[in-house]
């Protein structure tokens, strides 16, 4: 990049603000129900579509009546724990896939990875939505349907990274006093891997934000009563032309957590890949 | 050549293991496509099963339908008895091809100009750019699709805000498909260009003092558009989530719609039938884009 100051503090400060919209989405995710002192699926037929601002609901009603705010509250939790958990298992699962192939080299490497090109020509949403077919439509399934979908990238990126280290001559030192494979794996290699692996993750958990909210969106994810910002959006669609504000409040959410969540990824690849 | 028979052989395996895998997965749901809002009767539920085969063992079933599928015959969708799969395919496939194209194409020019515009500007319009194009990327496209609706359908009625009837019902949705991947894109081409701009060849192209339109033009675009070409297949990948998101919003009859319908009506011949036919589409686009890759930089060839 280049070493251009102002450049740079432009992207030091594009970087503060996505941490600092990360913070509030995540204290936003985790406020207790009680905040609102309303619960997210009591109807109230007298307020069906009420608009923002109206006595009590902040954010209005949605097409059943139900408060706004509550489901808005209640649906940042739920995504936000999808997107992580989504994060956490495909880069989980990848960084198991590509070390191994790395490491192990010779003919289990061609294999993991004809095995991964595979997996990896298939779009992750394609996957999902044949898997979300045998889950269910819970949120186990879902998180379960997008992990599968999307480890490829990270394997590929760890492999890549773990035959970069292989070739290190601290490794080669280690190795040559007889250092056992698992403390090999343990102290050098894992080590060495964490800055890349927490890029990584933070580039897969937008993506599972958005792939939940794209199969919920579509009606192949999550199903009501439950509320996510994709089962939100969906509702809110159904209402735009009367009620514009049930979708864009989700729809705000959803932007400005992927948001958050790419400049955090781009700012942290900048600063630890050097 | 010998590449070529190489790719041509795991094309085939990718093929082969997507069927395997959407067999499987789809026989291993849950319920049976006849379990709907009606209750059936035990005896025509065990007709139906066995007129489709679906009381035969597993792998004979498999078989079955691996020998068929090969052969050409992808039966029949069982929501609409009689409606071949082939001919559902048939009619939606050109619909979604055209709104591709279409897409894709806007995509493009989009992404190279605005490319072009950040790898040429200079700071703090470079970030602010590259700001914009990461909004673009981050836009998931059915708000991008529903914001356009309601305010170039409903409420400044330009164009038809759903169906496929004329130029007109293209316009809305292929735009909602291409704006993140031409952010995507653009990202790319701008790295790429900057690398372009600063390599001794473009330095030396400079230095003669030709025009400065044919200098960005033949000595920087043509070189740095292999960054793009080499991710047409991902690209199309891209654009095949668009088309199951925005052909349902906008009821467009295309393959993703009939895709997305069939998973949620269980109908296991067209899952898979939809399935194949995206596989082949993403390994034919990968494979042009590394056909285009070689023959638009000498580069990638000599490797």
């Amino acid at each position: 990049m280049t070493a251009d100051p102002s450049s740079r503090n432009l992207r030091r400060s594009l970087g503060i603000v996505a941490v600092g919209l990360l913070g509030i989405l995540i204290i936003l995710s985790v406020l207790p129900e009680s905040v609102t002192g309303l619960d997210p699926v009591r109807q109230d037929t007298r307020l069906v579509l009420a608009p923002p601002g109206t006595e009590n609901h902040l954010l209005g009603c949605d097409f059943l009546g139900r408060d706004n705010l509550a489901r808005l509250i209640k649906g940042s939790g739920v995504s936000l724990a999808i997107g992580l958990s989504v994060g956490i298992l495909s880069t989980l699962f990848g960084m198991l896939w590509g070390l191994f192939s790395g490491y192990a080299g010779g003919f289990s490497d061609l294999f993991l990875m004809r095995v991964l090109e595979v997996w990896y020509a298939l779009p992750e949403l394609l996957i999902a939505t044949i898997l979300m077919l045998v889950l269910g439509h819970g949120i186990v399934a879902v998180i379960v349907a997008l992990s599968i979908g999307g480890w490829m990238g990270v394997a590929r990126v760890v492999r890549a990274e773990t035959l970069k280290i292989r070739e290190q001559a601290y490794l080669e030192a280690a190795r040559s006093i007889g250092v056992p494979p698992a403390r090999l794996l343990s102290r050098h290699f894992l080590p060495n891997l964490v800055p890349v692996l927490l890029v990584l993750l933070l580039f897969r958990i937008p993506g599972g934000i958005l792939g939940e909210s794209t199969l919920s969106f579509l009606g192949l994810g999550l199903s009501p009563p439950a509320s996510s910002w994709g089962t939100l959006v969906n509702e809110g669609w159904k209402a735009l032309p009367l009620a514009p504000w049930v979708l864009a409040f989700p729809a705000l959410m959803i932007v400005l957590a992927l948001l958050a969540f790419q400049w955090t990824a781009e700012r942290a690849g900048e600063r630890w890949s050097r | 050549m010998k590449r070529l028979a190489y790719r041509l052989v795991g094309s085939v395996i990718l093929v082969w293991s997507v069927f395997t895998l959407t067999f499987f997965l789809s026989r291993l749901a849950p319920g049976n496509p006849f379990q709907g809002d009606r209750k059936l009767p035990p005896e025509i539920m065990r007709t139906l099963l066995s007129y489709y085969h679906l009381d035969r063992p597993l792998p004979v079933q498999y078989w079955e339908a691996l020998k068929k599928t090969a052969e050409g015959d992808w039966g029949s969708s069982f929501k609409n008895p009689g409606v071949s799969v082939s001919d559902v395919i048939g009619k939606a496939l050109p619909v979604s091809i055209t709104l591709g194209s279409v897409a894709f194409f806007a995509s493009l020019v989009i992404a190279l100009s605005l490319g072009l515009w950040i790898a040429r500007s200079k700071e703090p319009m470079t970030s602010v750019l590259r700001s914009l194009t990461s909004v673009w990327v981050a836009l998931p496209s059915f708000l991008l699709a529903s914001v356009l609706i309601e305010f170039l359908a409903v409420k400044l009625p330009l164009f038809p805000p759903a169906l496929w009837e004329g130029w007109r019902s293209i316009v809305l949705p292929a735009l909602a498909m291409s704006i993140a991947p031409a952010g995507y894109l653009a990202r790319i081409f701008a790295t790429s260009l900057k690398d372009t701009f600063q390599s001794p060849f473009y330095q030396a192209a400079r230095g003669r003092g030709i025009s400065s339109f044919r200098l960005v033009v033949a000595h920087g675009v043509a070189p740095s558009l292999n960054a793009v070409v080499a991710i047409l297949g991902p690209l199309s990948a891209s654009f095949l989530t668009g088309s199951f998101v925005v052909e349902s919003i906008f009821a467009i009859p295309g393959i993703g719609r009939v895709f997305v319908l069939s998973v949620m009506n269980r109908d296991y011949p067209l899952i898979m039938g939809t399935t194949l036919v995206y596989t082949f589409l993403l390994v034919g686009m990968t494979l042009v884009g590394d056909v285009l890759g070689e023959w638009l930089d000498p580069r990638v060839r000599a490797i």
